[in-house]
C-alpha cells in the first residue's frame, strides 16, 4: 500500500502533540496578555510612556495599538504579564535558567559541526562569489520575490492563530507587490503605507496552541529546529505554493538553494561575529533559536 | 457619524502630542538616548572614519558605553549560582574578562551596521527597574528589536542586559558559562575567557 504523506500527518501531529504536552513547557499565557485591567504594554510610534489603560469601553483588541486614546498620565507603568526577570529575587530564586531539552546532544553537536563546515566550506564561498556579481539592489529584489511567493505561509499561519489584523496585512502586501512590485521584486507595501512582513510559520502557530518546542533538533543542513518546528516545517511545506507549482524535486530544491544562497549573501558576516561572540557556539545557538522563537510565538 | 470624528480627532491629537512633545519619555529612556547618540556621533564624525582610525573609536565608544553598562551586575548575573561560589579576587578577575568579550562584540555590531534610524518604543518601569525596548532600522531595510533592561544606581540608569529579537545576552552567556562550568570547571571557564581576549 502506497502510503501516502497525508496519511502519516494526522498520526504524527498526535504524537507531537503528546510529547509537547510532555516534554512542553507550561503554555504561555498569550491569551490573557490583553487583560484590559491587568498590564499591557502598548506600542506608541513616539518614545512615550505607557499608561494604565483606563476601562472606557474600547475593545483593546480589536484597535489598532496606536489608535488607543490613553489620556496623557503621569509614567505609571505597569510590568508586563510575562514577567522577564527584572527583579533581583526572582533572578535568586531561580535555579534552572530556561532552557531547551538537549537530549539528543551528542548527535545535534556532530550536526552542528556539520552544518558549521558547510557554512564555511560551500555556502559561504558561492554566496561570496554571487555576491560580488550581482547587485545589492537585485538580490534584495530577488530576497522580496521568494518572500512574496511564501505569502500563503504567513497568511494561513495567521489565520490559525486568529490574527486576522496580520492576515488582512499579508493580503494586502500580497496583492500590492504583486501588482506595483513588479511581482514582488519591489515593496511598495512596506516603503510606502509601511505595512511589514509578519514572520509566521506553523511551528509559530502551534506553539500558539500551546505545544512546547519538546527538544532540540540539529538537521544537516536545515539548521536549528525543534520536534515542533520539524512538524511546523514540514506543515509549511504544505502550505508553500512552490510545492505545488513545481512538480519536479530537482527544480525546487535548486530553487529553495537560490533562496538561501541569496539569503546568505546578505547576511555574510554575521555567522563568524555570532561564533566570535560565544565560547560555545552550539550551545549558543541552541539557545538563542529557543529565545528567539518564544519571542516570535509571543508576538502574535 | 459626528462620534466617529470626534473620536478621530482625539486620537491624531494624541497621536501629535506623543510624537512632539517629548516629556513623555522617562528618565531611563533620556539617559539611553543621550548614550547611543553619543555612540552614533562617534560613528558619524568624518574626523574618526577609516580603519586607520579603528583603535581611536574603538576607545571612545568603549567610554562611552561605560558611563552605561554596569559590567559587574552583568557578570554576576551570567554566573547566576556560581557567583557566589567565587572568592573575591576570583570575581575581580572575571568582571574585566567577560566585559572584555563583550565590548569586543558591542563595537563589532555597532560598527557592522549601517544605522538609519531608532524608534524608542515602549518604556516600561517598575520601582527601580526599567526596560526599553527599540526598534533599530538599517540600511539593507532589515528591522531589528531590541530589548535595554536597565536598573537605577544612583542617579544613573544602568543597563545590565540586553536582549536581540528575544535573544537576551545575559541568558545566552548564562547557559554558556554554567555548562562549561559543570563538564569542566570554573578556571577552564577562565581560561578559555582569556584565551578569547587574546584571539580578538
Amino acid at each position: 500500500m502506497k502510503i501516502s504523506f497525508r496519511r502519516l500527518l494526522l498520526p504524527a501531529l498526535c504524537l507531537l502533540i503528546l510529547s509537547g504536552l510532555a516534554f512542553g513547557e507550561p503554555a504561555a499565557p498569550i491569551g490573557y496578555s490583553l487583560d484590559p485591567f491587568g498590564g499591557t504594554s502598548i506600542n506608541r510610534r513616539s518614545g512615550s510612556t505607557l499608561s494604565k489603560p483606563q476601562p472606557s469601553g474600547w475593545d483593546v483588541e480589536g484597535l489598532d495599538s496606536s489608535a488607543c486614546y490613553q489620556p496623557p498620565d503621569l509614567p505609571v507603568l505597569v510590568a508586563q504579564s510575562s514577567k522577564p526577570y527584572l527583579k533581583e529575587e526572582e533572578l535568586e530564586l531561580e535555579e534552572q535558567p530556561d532552557t531547551i531539552a538537549d537530549p539528543l546532544e551528542p548527535v545535534n553537536r556532530i550536526f552542528f559541526h556539520v552544518n558549521d563546515k558547510l557554512y564555511f566550506w560551500a555556502l559561504k564561498p558561492i554566496a561570496s562569489g554571487y555576491k560580488a556579481v550581482v547587485p545589492e539592489d537585485l538580490r534584495l529584489g530577488f530576497k522580496n520575490f521568494f518572500s512574496n511567493l511564501t505569502t500563503p505561509v504567513r497568511l494561513v499561519n495567521c489565520l490559525l492563530q486568529a490574527n486576522f489584523k496580520g492576515a488582512g496585512n499579508e493580503t494586502i502586501r500580497l496583492l500590492l507587490n504583486s501588482t506595483l512590485g513588479l511581482g514582488g521584486f519591489l515593496d511598495p507595501a512596506k516603503t510606502e503605507l509601511r505595512i511589514e512582513k509578519r514572520d509566521e510559520d506553523f511551528g509559530q502557530t502551534l506553539g500558539f496552541w500551546g505545544i512546547g518546542p519538546a527538544f532540540y533538533i540539529e538537521w544537516p543542513i536545515l539548521g536549528a529546529s525543534s520536534l515542533r518546528d520539524t512538524f511546523g516545517y514540514a506543515g509549511d511545506l504544505l502550505l508553500d505554493p512552490k510545492t505545488y507549482l513545481i512538480r519536479a524535486v530537482p527544480v525546487g530544491l535548486a530553487i529553495r538553494t537560490y533562496d538561501q544562497v541569496n539569503e546568505t549573501s546578505l547576511r555574510i558576516g554575521e555567522y563568524e561575529d555570532f561564533k566570535r561572540s560565544t565560547l560555545d557556539p552550539y550551545i549558543a545557538k541552541r539557545e538563542a533559536y529557543h529565545q528567539n522563537r518564544k519571542h516570535k510565538i509571543k508576538n502574535r | 457619524m459626528n462620534r466617529t470624528f470626534l473620536i478621530q480627532a482625539m486620537l491624531y491629537l494624541s497621536f501629535t502630542f506623543g510624537m512632539v512633545v517629548p516629556g513623555f519619555a522617562g528618565e531611563p529612556q533620556d539617559q539611553l538616548r543621550e548614550t547611543t547618540d553619543k555612540v552614533l556621533s562617534v560613528l558619524a564624525d568624518p574626523d574618526l572614519k577609516g580603519p586607520s582610525k579603528a583603535t581611536e573609536r574603538r576607545e571612545r565608544i568603549q567610554k562611552i558605553v561605560d558611563e552605561r553598562f554596569d559590567w559587574e551586575e552583568m557578570a554576576r548575573r551570567s554566573l547566576a549560582r556560581h557567583w557566589t561560589q567565587r572568592t573575591p579576587e576570583e570575581k575581580r578577575e572575571f568582571v574585566p574578562l567577560f566585559k572584555a568579550l563583550l565590548e569586543r562584540v558591542y563595537a563589532d555590531k555597532v560598527e557592522g551596521y549601517s544605522w538609519n534610524k531608532i524608534l524608542y518604543e515602549v518604556e516600561t518601569i517598575d520601582g527601580d527597574y526599567a526596560a526599553i525596548k527599540v526598534k533599530i532600522f538599517t540600511a539593507k531595510d532589515q528591522t531589528i528589536h531590541v530589548e535595554y533592561r536597565t536598573r537605577k544606581k544612583g542617579s544613573h540608569w544602568l543597563v545590565y542586559d540586553f536582549s536581540v529579537e528575544g535573544v537576551g545576552l545575559v541568558n545566552n552567556y548564562r547557559t554558556q558559562f554554567n555548562e562549561i562550568i559543570l563538564k569542566s570547571s570554573y578556571q577552564e571557564l577562565v581560561k578559555r575567557l582569556k584565551t578569547k581576549s587574546a584571539q580578538n
